[in-house]
């Protein structure tokens, strides 16, 4: 599993993480009384299209801005550790479907994690595992700006889906999609608030709690709806940042000083 | 009776204390007709009026304080707590002229005099107060808000009950008094969370169209602070003296403005470079056409007039 401690590669050279497309490296230098810990991710689609992946990565000089640096004294070991960007993620469906007044649908979809390296519990670094693209999500005068994901929606039982929960650098999220509105509503995109989340793993496997997206005449909303099943094994790797909770009365305010204009 | 009178005064005389403040001091002397009891006691109500009211005021602006500024924005919030400090403190003046005896409705027929003679003198204070509520409601902007009024841009620093403060990107601070804002055109760059960069581009005539767009918007899609959505604007605007003249315009999230206004810059130039596509500067053409030209006549020479003899 990659979601784990790891030794400080002291005279070791840069220790390379791959964790889906995307590699981590992981480097040492010597810093006066302890030691900077140096890391940086390099993603597929920078490299040359048909290029195959080079055995030897070519890495720049530690001295090079590309490298993240933190010193982290004498610690022996640093963690990886799964995460949600800081922003929510807007993933957009590969094909867009409508779903009826009233229907409620249950699937799959699928979204980058971001991963955190962590020493002695502090982060030192947070790192996207996909180019980090930006999106606005809503229209240019109330939107959010979110990170930037594509996915299918997908029925459990397809092979894709298996396939997907391979990929260490994804967190499955079980959806369920209600449409209570009285007209059809043409889902393109999905807004999630990882700031709620946890992420659950095992082995490859990352998963989230069920989410639940609420479509009515006012708009959609996301919801938690517990932590739905688990993959067995499946230990919490990554609690929320933001209880629900804490999100709803937020939220709250912000709808009341849109009504009243306080 | 007449003498047991006289004997009853005499004694009631003995008892009082003569003189102001149980006597201490001279009842015929200046100090002792103004320290009386009375004058005492009217001076301990006043301080406990103001004490006890100052008190009063302080945790009512304290609370109104915390309420406001955790779910207001910075400026209602200031302006809220300085009306209240405003009001408490009026509050307390009375109280305390009450607590005195001061007959206060000759004193407020003073003060209506002296409010016109004031209103005349603060007529801008008034007004910059005044139009500093109008502000409030309308929210235009609020502190950290990157704002253009008349030309002149900054962040907003501080906002208070007379003037807004700006800082100016190359760190001067501007007083912009909330009367000019009122009458100003106030452009809020900063309060959508996405904005477009406007590109205007001249490229030569010569150049494959389908080719630029295609290059401009791969681009785009490559650039990392280009938002993906909304998508970018490709138009072809006219053709011009010099060239073909297109807006390109992508979206970018409000805090990536500078460095994705470099990133894509830097992008269309190096692109291209590469691609072959050359921007178009001032040309004029000068066409050179072949003709046969006729020769000119000779010139004539002017016959000199004889001279006369």
């Amino acid at each position: 599993m990659i979601w784990r401690s790891w030794p400080v590669p002291r005279n070791e050279g840069t220790a390379v993480h791959r964790i889906g497309d995307a590699t981590m490296c992981v480097s040492i230098e010597q810093a006066g009384d302890g030691d900077v810990l140096a890391a940086l991710v390099r993603y597929a689609e920078d490299e040359a299209p048909g290029a195959r992946r080079a055995p030897q990565l070519a890495l720049p000089p530690l001295d090079d801005p590309a490298w993240s640096r933190y010193y982290m004294g004498k610690a022996d070991h640093y963690e990886l550790e799964p995460g949600y960007p800081d922003i929510p993620v807007c993933v957009r469906l590969h094909e867009p479907f409508r779903i009826p007044p009233g229907a409620d649908l249950r699937g799959w979809i699928f979204s980058h994690l971001e991963a955190k390296l962590k020493v002695s519990q502090a982060i030192a670094g947070t790192f996207p595992l996909k180019k980090p693209f930006k999106t606005l999500y809503g229209s240019p005068d109330a939107g959010v700006i979110c990170r930037y994901d594509e996915a299918d929606f997908l029925a459990s039982d397809e092979p894709a889906t298996a396939a997907l929960h391979e990929d260490p650098s994804l967190v499955a999220h079980p959806v369920r999609l209600r449409n209570s509105s009285s007209e059809p509503v043409l889902v393109e995109e999905l807004c999630i608030y990882g700031e709620q989340l946890s992420v659950f793993g095992v082995d490859r496997r990352m998963q989230s709690e069920r989410l639940i997206f609420a479509f009515n005449s006012s708009g959609v909303r996301m919801s938690l709806e517990g932590q739905g099943a688990l993959p067995p094994g499946a230990k919490l790797l990554s609690r929320p940042t933001v209880s629900g909770e804490e999100r709803f009365i937020e939220r709250s305010f912000e709808l009341f000083k849109a009504i009243t204009r306080i | 009776m007449d003498e047991a009178n006289a004997i009853a005064e005499a004694a009631a005389e003995g008892a009082a204390p003569k003189g102001g403040l149980l006597g201490l001091l001279p009842e015929d002397g200046i100090l002792g007709r103004l320290f009386t009891m009375d004058a005492a006691l009217t001076a301990i109500r006043v301080v406990l009026a103001i004490v006890l009211g100052a008190v009063a005021v302080g945790v009512i602006v304290t609370l109104i304080r915390r309420v406001t500024v955790k779910r207001m924005d910075a400026r209602t919030s200031g302006l809220i707590v300085k009306v209240a400090q405003y009001l408490g403190l009026a509050l307390i003046a009375v109280n305390a002229l009450d607590a005195a005896k001061v007959n206060l409705s000759g004193l407020l027929g003073a003060a209506g005099i002296a409010g016109i003679a004031l209103g005349f003198a603060a007529q801008t204070t008034v007004s910059n107060f005044i139009s500093g509520f109008f502000l409030v409601s309308e929210k235009t902007f609020s502190i950290g808000d990157v704002i253009t009024i008349e030309g002149s841009t900054g962040v907003v620093y501080s906002v208070d009950a007379l003037s807004i403060k700006l800082r100016s990107f190359d760190n001067q601070l501007m007083r912009i008094p909330n009367e000019a804002l009122i009458k100003a055109k106030v452009t809020n760059i900063t309060r959508f969370p996405a904005r477009r960069l406007n590109i205007n581009l001249l490229v030569t005539y010569d150049t494959d169209m389908d080719r630029l767009r295609t290059a401009l918007l791969d681009l785009a899609a490559a650039n990392q602070f280009v938002l993906r959505k909304p998508e970018p604007l490709y138009m072809i605007q006219r053709f011009g003296d010099n060239g073909v003249e297109l807006l390109f315009g992508v979206w970018l999230a409000k805090d990536d403005w500078v460095s994705g206004n470099n990133s894509v810059l830097a992008d269309i130039k190096r692109r291209f470079e590469a691609e072959g596509i050359e921007f178009a500067f001032p040309t004029r053409t000068v066409y050179a056409k072949a003709q046969a030209v006729e020769p000119l006549p000779p010139p004539r020479s002017r016959k000199k007039p004889a001279a006369k003899a």
